[in-house]
């Protein structure tokens, strides 16, 4: 027991887990912020709580050998797809889409937001399985196929938010995994092939972001109504902000769903440029400690489930923190950590749990 | 198969250089955003977030009084107490509304239910827990106010029916304004703003309305007042002055207290109606108030429709009353009023036996009026034709709208061969002919209808009045005045002498031993008139008509003018189920006549005097007014 005290800290990657809590507090705090003083305001608790269950995810999953995870990946990963089956056949519509199983209690689950754990594991072990310094074909389809299958599957709930949130692990994939130079050409003709063919398959709403995005001034009550208030909101706070609970775009109810996809918004009208410079800090600090563990990882499986989780989550961020200024389409897309939401925060936190379980391990002589 | 040991990890290594430098492009280039617009362009947007705190808040203008044409008040505006809960300011919901049960002896759920229907709300917006606090419950509240700083009382302007029930027909009520209301209005008109509904409330409503104001409110980020900055005064609504006469609609609604029918009072000259009623009726307070679900009930349940305006929504057969407009067809279609019919109480036209009420002998038309023959009229009636007969209905009025300023109205219906070709789908049966002679069968007609109707009789030189309710319009801030200005004048031509024919055998129904009505006699006030009964089931014994359910016995019609040399009023009473006109209506319309005749003509209404009973307007004068009132109003300045 002593020699575990002694050597948790040294093990368990501090800084890491340091980083993350910090961003959980400040999501906490904005959740306060954002919901006071109106009858959600019992959401701040249940972030709280959310926080404490992800905490716990992560302490579960350091203490399993990621490599046992990465062996059993086909598995686990078959067996998550099969919630993302079950949805759209018989997931009851909440807001539009199915995306949550309901359990008693007015509990519910979002799959969608787990899957990303089973389908990192699983390119994790596929990459591990072809480590040559270029990716053979068959290896590509594989990553393809991983990726696409579970993005499918929730395109139809319809969630592209959350579907988006798959693309860093393919660019992750393939470029750590090793692509040539014909590959990248070929990847990068039929990426746009498809980015013009999913005009015809996007819903009506999906395009009026899109349009909006493009001419943010089309209309000024419509979509693009979001974006300009947001944007006041966040402009408004000017370098050192208006001040926790003192957000008038935010909490007058001009920012769309403030407490979750503008949180970042609500955050940089409050606490200004500094807190904007501060939050994309700690993200970035996230980042490099991904690098870090990274190169420290003992083998190639470890090195790529921690670039995929990391990566992944922040690439997640910057596409949140981009939206929420207009600078790319808003979708329904999350900031880790920060947004509120139980299976946002616990997925997220359960990658980082994975994340420590590579660091942990990341002497061979264990 | 997962590899043990280390393999040839460079090409990884130099990738995770790559990305270190992409990523801080990447976060470099997001700062950049950020500090363009938020310092670079901070400011101007500072000043588009200042203005999404402007909140407008409308200030209801004080709506119209409105007055009788004697200048008493029929409707005003009274302070009214509303009990607010502000949910940011509660510690404690269960003790607070407890408190409030208590105080106000309502049930919890109730409250709950008030609070839970405002839940979506932000919590600076308050809920509404009890309309229509008493002065005592005003104070208790305020007495609470430490303990309880979450109750607050605002005050508001309510409109209030000082008579209560009387005249609630011709007033109507208010209510919230239907989405199609304020569609309609094309934004005039702000969600949950109460607006007329019925009667003259919401046929002038735009000239009681007013126009509202507003005043513009900065904000804090919790919804709070911080400061006004700016504010536009509401322009008050116009003061109306009906052309009813309290005293005479009071005496009427006193005798259907208990009773349904409806009674219309109208000057034959001017078309201005003096009394309208419509019984039963229903108290307008109860609207203004918010109507609770007992009171809603009472109202629906009532099989006799209290909301349902029967003077202009109600048609009966006009019965022995038409016998008067069959006069002037026999007169204008070359009878002569001393023609002589024999009654034996019964007759037989085209194959199919007709009754009369009584065995009259030998009578000319003033007699046949006065007794109300039937055998006469059905002989007449079979010579005129139903087309003689329709066209001599729809000279005096029937068939079509009055034209009253008070919304929708029944037209009736007047029968002809066309008629039943176009409706029924067949050709018109002679014999039904006899039976509109003495007005049963498919004529159909308002009360409304035949007062104007009688006006025209009442009326020596024929003309056929348009009946209102619009006197005066005035302006509270500029004393304009906007008087009623009637549309073009329709009249009935009566050649030399006809007139004083049919009058003479009105006169008898209600002067001379034997006339339907000798027991409503005034000495001194010549009341003309006429009885009349309406079938309610087929042909059955009279006499047994006591000991028939009330529902089945006969309507009871009087239609009459007072006096007979320059009539100035015109009286129609129906009674419905009263059985008889005589007994069910005429003593009624007897009295009316009696108070107004007597009490001689009233001075116009002191309008002067009672525009001191309006509050100070604390609108600064200006030069024009804002809003005509409705150009529908027919009017002229005096």
């Amino acid at each position: 027991m002593s020699r575990l005290r002694e050597i948790l800290p040294r093990r368990v990657d501090v800084r890491l887990l340091a980083i993350v809590a910090a961003l959980s507090a400040i999501g906490i705090l904005m959740v306060v912020s954002t919901t006071a003083g109106t009858p959600r305001a019992d959401l701040a608790t249940k972030q709280m709580i959310f926080a404490a269950i992800g905490l716990g995810c992560a302490a579960l999953l350091l203490l399993i050998d990621y490599r046992i995870l990465l062996q059993y990946s086909p598995g686990l990963y078959t067996l998550s797809l099969l919630a993302l089956v079950y949805l759209p056949i018989f997931g009851k519509r909440i807001a539009g889409a199915r995306s949550w199983i309901r359990f008693g209690g007015g509990f519910q689950i979002q799959p969608s937001e787990f899957v990303r754990l089973s389908t990192a594991l699983l390119l994790a072990w596929i990459l591990e399985n072809d480590d040559r310094a270029f990716l053979r074909g068959r290896t590509i389809a594989a990553i393809a196929g991983a990726v696409a299958l579970p993005m499918v599957l929730i395109l139809v709930q319809p969630d592209l938010g959350v579907a988006v949130t798959y693309l860093p692990f393919v660019a992750t994939a393939l470029f750590f995994g090793g692509l040539k130079a014909r590959w990248w050409i070929l990847l990068l003709v039929t990426g746009s092939l498809l980015v013009g063919g999913s005009w015809f398959v996007l819903k009506e709403y999906q395009k009026d972001r899109i349009r909006t995005f493009l001419d943010p001034g089309l209309a000024a009550r419509g979509a693009g109504y979001q974006v300009r208030q947001a944007r006041i909101a966040i402009g408004s706070g000017g370098i050192v902000g208006k001040g926790w609970q003192k957000g008038t775009q935010s909490r007058l109810g001009f920012l769309p769903v403030r407490h979750t996809d503008f949180v970042f918004a609500a955050l940089a009208e409050e606490w200004g440029f500094i807190g904007v410079t501060v939050v994309l800090g700690l993200y970035g600090v996230f980042l490099a400690r991904a690098i870090a563990l990274a190169r420290d990882a003992r083998d190639r499986g470890g090195s790529m489930l921690v670039l995929l989780l990391g990566i992944g989550l922040v690439a997640q961020a910057l596409v949140n923190i981009a939206m929420n200024v207009g600078f790319l389409p808003t979708t329904g897309i999350t900031l880790p950590f920060l947004s509120y939401g139980g299976s946002s925060m616990i997925a997220s936190w359960g990658m980082v749990g994975l994340m420590l379980s590579v660091s942990y391990r990341r002497f061979v002589n264990i | 198969m997962p590899a043990s040991a280390r393999e040839d990890r460079r090409p990884v290594l130099n990738r995770l250089d790559a990305l270190s430098v992409g990523a801080l492009v990447f976060f470099a280039l997001l700062l950049g955003i950020y500090w363009f617009h938020q310092v670079l362009r901070g400011g101007e947007y500072a000043r588009l977030a200042e203005n999404n705190k402007q909140r407008s808040v409308p200030i209801t203008a004080p709506r119209g009084f409105i007055m009788d044409r004697h200048g008493a008040v029929l409707a005003e505006n009274e302070p009214a107490f509303t009990l607010l809960l502000y949910r940011r300011d509660t510690k404690d919901l269960a003790a607070s509304l407890l408190f409030v049960s208590q105080l106000l002896n309502r049930p919890v759920e109730d409250l709950k239910h008030r609070v839970e229907r405002d839940r979506s709300y932000l919590d600076f917006v308050p809920v509404v827990l009890q309309e229509n606090l008493t002065i005592a419950e005003v104070g208790a509240v305020q007495a609470h106010t430490f303990e309880h700083p979450e109750l607050v009382v605002q005050t508001t302007e309510r409109r209030v029916y000082t008579q209560g029930t009387v005249a609630a027909h011709l007033l109507g009520h208010l209510g919230e304004a239907t989405p199609d209301q304020m569609q309609a209005a094309a934004g005039k008109i702000r969600p949950g703003e109460s607006i007329g509904q019925k009667g003259v409330e919401a046929v002038y409503q735009d000239l009681l309305a007013g126009v509202s104001g507003a005043r513009s409110l900065i904000i804090d980020s919790y919804g709070r007042e911080v400061s006004e900055s700016g504010r536009v005064e509401p322009l008050p609504g116009n003061k109306l002055v009906l052309t009813i006469d309290l005293q005479l609609q009071k005496i009427a609604e006193e005798h259907f207290a208990d009773k349904v029918g409806s009674v219309v009072a109208l000057d034959p000259r001017t078309g201005e109606i003096l009394a309208l009623l419509s019984a039963p009726n229903f108290d307008p307070n109860v609207f203004t108030r918010r109507v609770t679900r007992p009171e809603w009930d009472a109202i629906m349940e009532n099989d006799d429709y209290p909301l349902n305006n029967r003077v202009l929504q109600n048609v009966y057969s006009p019965g022995s009353v038409f016998k008067a407009f069959m006069a002037y067809a026999i007169l204008t279609h070359g009878g002569s009023p001393d023609e002589r019919t024999f009654c034996t109480g019964a007759s037989t036209f085209y194959g199919r036996s007709f009754r009369c009420h009584g065995r009259h002998g030998s009578v000319d038309l003033a007699t046949a009026l006065q007794v109300s023959c039937d055998i006469y009229f059905y002989t007449m009636g079979k010579r005129l034709g139903i087309e003689v007969i329709a066209e001599t209905a729809k000279l005096f009025g029937f068939g079509r709208p009055t034209g009253v300023d008070l919304g929708r109205e029944k037209t009736g219906n007047v029968p002809s061969n066309a008629w039943s070709l176009a409706v029924r789908k067949h050709p018109w049966y002679l014999g039904e002919t006899i039976s509109v002679s003495i007005g049963q069968g498919p004529l159909l007609c308002s009360s409304l209808q035949m007062a104007r109707a009688f006006a025209a009789l009442a009326n020596e030189d024929g003309a056929l009045p348009t009946p209102h309710l619009f006197h005066i319009g005035e302006n509270i801030r500029t004393a304009e005045r906007f008087v009623y200005r009637p549309p073009v004048k329709e009249s009935i031509s009566y050649p030399p002498g006809l007139r004083d024919k049919i009058v003479e055998g009105l006169w008898r129904v209600v002067n001379q031993p034997g006339g339907t009505a000798y027991a409503s006699r005034r000495s001194g006030l010549d009341i003309c008139g006429k009885t009349g009964s309406v079938q309610v089931v087929g042909q059955k014994d009279t006499k047994k008509a006591n000991l028939l359910p009330e529902k089945l016995r006969d309507h009871g019609w009087f239609a009459g003018f007072a006096p007979r040399k320059d009539p100035k009023l015109v009286v129609v009473v129906f009674a419905d189920h009263g059985e008889h006109g005589a007994t069910a209506a005429a003593p009624l319309a007897g009295k009316l006549f009696e108070n107004y005749l007597m009490r001689g003509v009233p001075p116009l209404a002191g309008l002067t005097a009672s525009t001191g009973a309006h509050p100070k307007s604390p609108v600064p004068p200006h030069p024009e007014p804002r809003r005509e009132p409705d150009a529908t109003v027919p009017r002229t300045r005096i």
